[in-house]
C-alpha cells in the first residue's frame, strides 16, 4: 500500500492550472459566444482596475487563505478535513454572536471575536478528530457529513435559542464598532485580516518545519508506520492536527465576520472551504506557496463578477475551472487512505 | 376514508418519493464501494443526470429519451473518476470533491447557455404520476438485482474481492483496475437515474441546487445500511420518512433543522461504531497500484 504522500512537483502543477484555466475557461468562453481575450480581459479589469477592486482581490484571498491554510495543516497530517467549509461557518457565528454582544474596548474586543471564532472552529475540526483518533472512523466522511450539520446548527441557534434582541432573519445584529476590525484600505472591506493571515502563514511554515510538533505531523502524514515505531503517538497527532485545522478555518469565519459583514450571516461563505482545497493543492501544502495560490485564486474570485457583468459570461466558469483544478491535482498525489492509527 | 388513516397514507407515499432518489444514489454508493472506491462524487453525478435528462427530454420531446442520456451522462461522469482513481491513483475523495463542485457550476453554466436564464431551465415533456410510480418499483427491483449480482454471481465477487484485497484478487487473476473501474461507471448510471427522477419524475425541469445534498445523504445511508443494497435502500427509507415527516413535524414543534441534520447525525454514529458493529469494505478508498 502507497503510504508516502508524495507531493506533486510545483512547477508541473502550476503549467497544469494555467492549462486549465487558461484553456477551459477560453473553450466555456467561445461556448457563451464572447472572445476570450474579451472576458478575460473583464475578469483581469475586474480584479485589478482600481484601487478599490485590487483590495477587493486581496480580501477574497484572504477569505481563502485562511481555510487552505487549515487544510494544508490536516493534510500534511495524512488526514482529509474536507470539512473546512463548515468549521469557518460556525468560527463565523461564535464570532459574530459573541461580538454582538461584548461592551469592551478594542484590545479586549477583537481578540476575544478571533479566539471566539477559532475556538468553535476547533472543536468542529476536533470532533472528527476525536472520531478518528477514538472509533478509526473515516475522517473524509464524518467532515463531509459535518459541514452539512454545521450549517444546519448556525441556523438553528442564530434563529432560535441563540437569537439576540435585534437580530434579522438568520442573522446576528450588528457588531459594536470596537468589535470590528480595522480597515486597512478606506472603502474597501480589505481589512488587518489579510496581514493577520499572512503572519499565520509564516507561523505555520516555521511550526512546519522547524518544531518537534511540526515534524511528527509530518511524520505522521509522510510515514505513518514509522512515524509509530518512532513513537509518535498517531491518535494524539490526529486529533490535534484536526483540531488546529478547524481552528485556522474557523479563524478564518471570524475575520470575514467582524473585517467584512460586522455581523454573522448564514451564507457568509460562497464556499470557501472548498475553493480552499484547490488553493491548498496548487499550494503545494507549503504555507508560503499557498500564499500565493490564495492570490491567484482571489483574481478569479473577484474578477469573476466583473466578467460576467461585463462580458456576459456566467461567473460559473471559475467554480468550473476550480473544480477540475482539485480532480487535476488530486489526480497527482499518491495519499496514503489508510493510517494504521 | 379514516382521516387517520388518510393521513398515515400520505406520510407512507411521500416517504418513498422522497427515498426514491436516496435508494437510487445509495445503490450507486455501494457498487462503487464494495469495488473499493469511495464516490464522493455521487451528488455531482445526481446533478449530471438530472440535467443531462432535462436537456434531452426538451430537445428530442421524449423523457425516456432523456432519462437515458442522463443515465449515460451519470456513467460518464463517473467514468472520469474511474480512470482518475484506478488508472491515475488519484486520490478518490479529493477528485470527488472537486467533481462535486465542476458538475454543480457545468450544470448552471449550462442553464445560461441553452436556457438563457440563471437559475432553472423551462419545462420540458416530463414522465408523470405512472413513470412516476414506475421509477420508484424500479429503485426496489435495484436493489435486490444488485444483491443477487453482488452475492450470487462471479462478478459481484470480483468487485467484493477487489474492495477487501485487490492484490490478493490479481493474484487470484481478476483485473482489480478494470473490475473498479466497470464498478464505479455502473455505479454512476444507477446513480444518475436519482437525478433523473428528481428532474424528470417528480418535477419537469432542471434547477440550480435541485439534488439539495442529496448525493451526501446517500453517502450516509451506504454507510448506515452498511455497505449491502438491502441495508443502504433500508436506511434511504429511513431518511425518506423523516424527510416525509418533516413538516407535520415541524409544525409538532421539531426544529426543521434537527430532521434535517438526522440522516447525518446517524452516519457519524454508524461512523464511529456506535451503532453495532460496521465494517468498510477493508480496501475502500485505498488506491491500487500494480507493483
Amino acid at each position: 500500500m502507497p503510504y508516502a504522500f508524495v507531493r506533486g512537483r510545483a512547477f508541473r502543477d502550476i503549467v497544469i492550472v494555467l492549462v486549465l484555466v487558461f484553456g477551459v475557461g477560453s473553450i466555456a468562453m467561445l461556448l457563451a459566444h464572447v472572445s476570450p481575450l474579451v472576458a478575460f480581459g473583464a475578469l483581469f479589469d475586474g480584479a485589478f482596475g482600481t484601487r478599490e477592486e485590487v483590495a477587493e482581490t486581496l480580501v477574497q484571498a484572504t477569505n481563502l487563505l485562511f481555510p487552505a491554510l487549515g487544510i494544508a495543516v490536516a493534510f500534511r497530517a495524512g488526514l482529509f478535513n474536507i470539512g473546512a467549509e463548515g468549521q469557518l461557518i460556525l468560527g463565523g457565528f461564535a464570532a459574530g454572536w459573541l461580538g454582538a454582544q461584548l461592551p469592551l474596548p478594542w484590545y479586549l474586543a477583537i481578540p476575544m471575536v478571533l479566539v471566539a471564532g477559532a475556538l468553535a472552529g476547533g472543536v468542529w475540526g476536533a470532533i472528527p478528530g476525536f472520531l478518528r483518533a477514538r472509533f478509526g472512523a473515516n475522517e473524509v466522511i464524518a467532515t463531509l457529513m459535518l459541514n452539512v450539520v454545521a450549517v444546519l446548527l448556525a441556523t438553528y441557534l442564530v434563529n432560535g435559542p441563540l437569537a439576540l434582541p435585534g437580530s434579522g432573519a438568520s442573522e446576528t445584529p450588528s457588531l459594536p464598532h470596537a468589535a470590528q476590525l480595522p480597515d486597512l484600505v478606506a472603502d474597501s472591506r480589505l481589512t488587518w485580516a489579510f496581514p493577520i493571515a499572512l503572519g499565520l502563514a509564516f507561523v505555520l511554515r516555521w511550526m512546519l518545519q522547524r518544531t518537534v510538533f511540526g515534524y511528527e505531523l509530518r511524520a505522521a502524514g509522510d510515514a505513518p508506520e514509522a512515524a509509530k515505531r518512532a513513537g509518535i503517538d498517531l491518535r494524539r497527532t490526529a486529533f490535534v492536527a484536526m483540531a488546529l485545522s478547524g481552528a485556522i478555518a474557523g479563524l478564518g469565519g471570524a475575520t470575514i465576520v467582524a473585517g467584512e459583514l460586522h455581523r454573522f450571516n448564514t451564507g457568509l461563505s460562497p464556499g470557501y472551504g472548498f475553493i480552499a482545497i484547490a488553493v491548498a493543492l496548487v499550494g503545494n501544502l507549503d504555507p508560503l506557496w499557498i500564499i500565493v495560490a490564495s492570490l491567484a485564486f482571489g483574481v478569479l474570485q473577484s474578477g469573476g463578477i466583473a466578467m460576467q457583468a461585463e462580458a456576459g459570461v456566467p461567473r460559473d466558469v471559475v467554480a468550473l475551472v476550480t473544480g477540475l483544478v482539485i480532480i487535476a491535482l488530486a489526480g497527482r498525489r499518491v495519499v496514503a487512505a489508510r493510517r494504521s492509527t | 376514508m379514516n382521516p387517520v388513516l388518510a393521513g398515515i397514507l400520505a406520510v407512507l407515499g411521500l416517504t418513498l418519493v422522497k427515498a426514491t432518489p436516496l435508494i437510487y444514489a445509495a445503490l450507486g454508493g455501494v457498487l462503487s464501494e464494495r469495488s473499493g472506491v469511495v464516490n464522493i462524487g455521487l451528488e455531482g453525478i445526481m446533478i449530471a443526470g438530472a440535467f443531462t435528462a432535462v436537456v434531452v427530454s426538451g430537445l428530442s420531446g421524449s423523457p425516456l429519451v432523456g432519462a437515458l442520456a442522463g443515465v449515460l451522462a451519470g456513467a460518464g461522469v463517473a467514468a472520469l473518476l474511474a480512470f482518475a482513481a484506478t488508472r491515475l491513483g488519484v486520490d478518490q475523495i479529493v477528485a470527488g470533491t472537486g467533481l462535486n463542485i465542476a458538475a454543480l457550476a457545468a450544470a448552471a453554466f449550462g442553464l445560461v447557455l441553452i436556457y438563457h436564464q440563471p437559475g432553472a431551465s423551462r419545462e420540458v415533456p416530463a414522465f408523470g404520476h405512472a413513470g412516476e410510480n414506475m421509477l420508484i418499483l424500479l429503485a426496489f427491483l435495484a436493489a435486490a438485482a444488485l444483491h443477487v449480482v453482488l452475492t450470487r454471481t462471479p462478478w459481484g465477487l470480483h468487485v467484493r474481492a477487489c474492495g477487501e484485497d485487490p492484490s490478493a484478487a490479481e493474484a487470484a487473476g481478476i483485473d482489480a483496475l478494470r473490475t473498479r473501474f466497470t464498478a464505479v461507471v455502473i455505479g454512476g448510471a444507477i446513480a444518475a437515474l436519482g437525478g433523473v427522477y428528481l428532474s424528470l419524475a417528480e418535477l419537469d425541469l432542471y434547477s440550480d441546487g435541485m439534488t439539495a445534498g442529496r448525493g451526501f445523504i446517500a453517502l450516509a445511508a451506504v454507510i448506515f445500511g452498511r455497505w449491502t443494497p438491502f441495508g443502504a435502500t433500508g436506511a434511504a427509507l429511513f431518511f425518506g420518512f423523516f424527510a416525509a415527516l418533516q413538516y407535520s413535524l415541524q409544525r409538532a414543534g421539531v426544529p426543521s433543522e434537527l430532521m434535517q441534520a438526522l440522516p447525518y447525525l446517524a452516519a457519524l454514529v454508524a461512523l464511529a461504531g456506535f451503532a453495532g458493529r460496521v465494517r468498510a469494505p477493508a480496501a475502500d478508498g485505498v488506491p491500487y497500484v500494480r507493483q
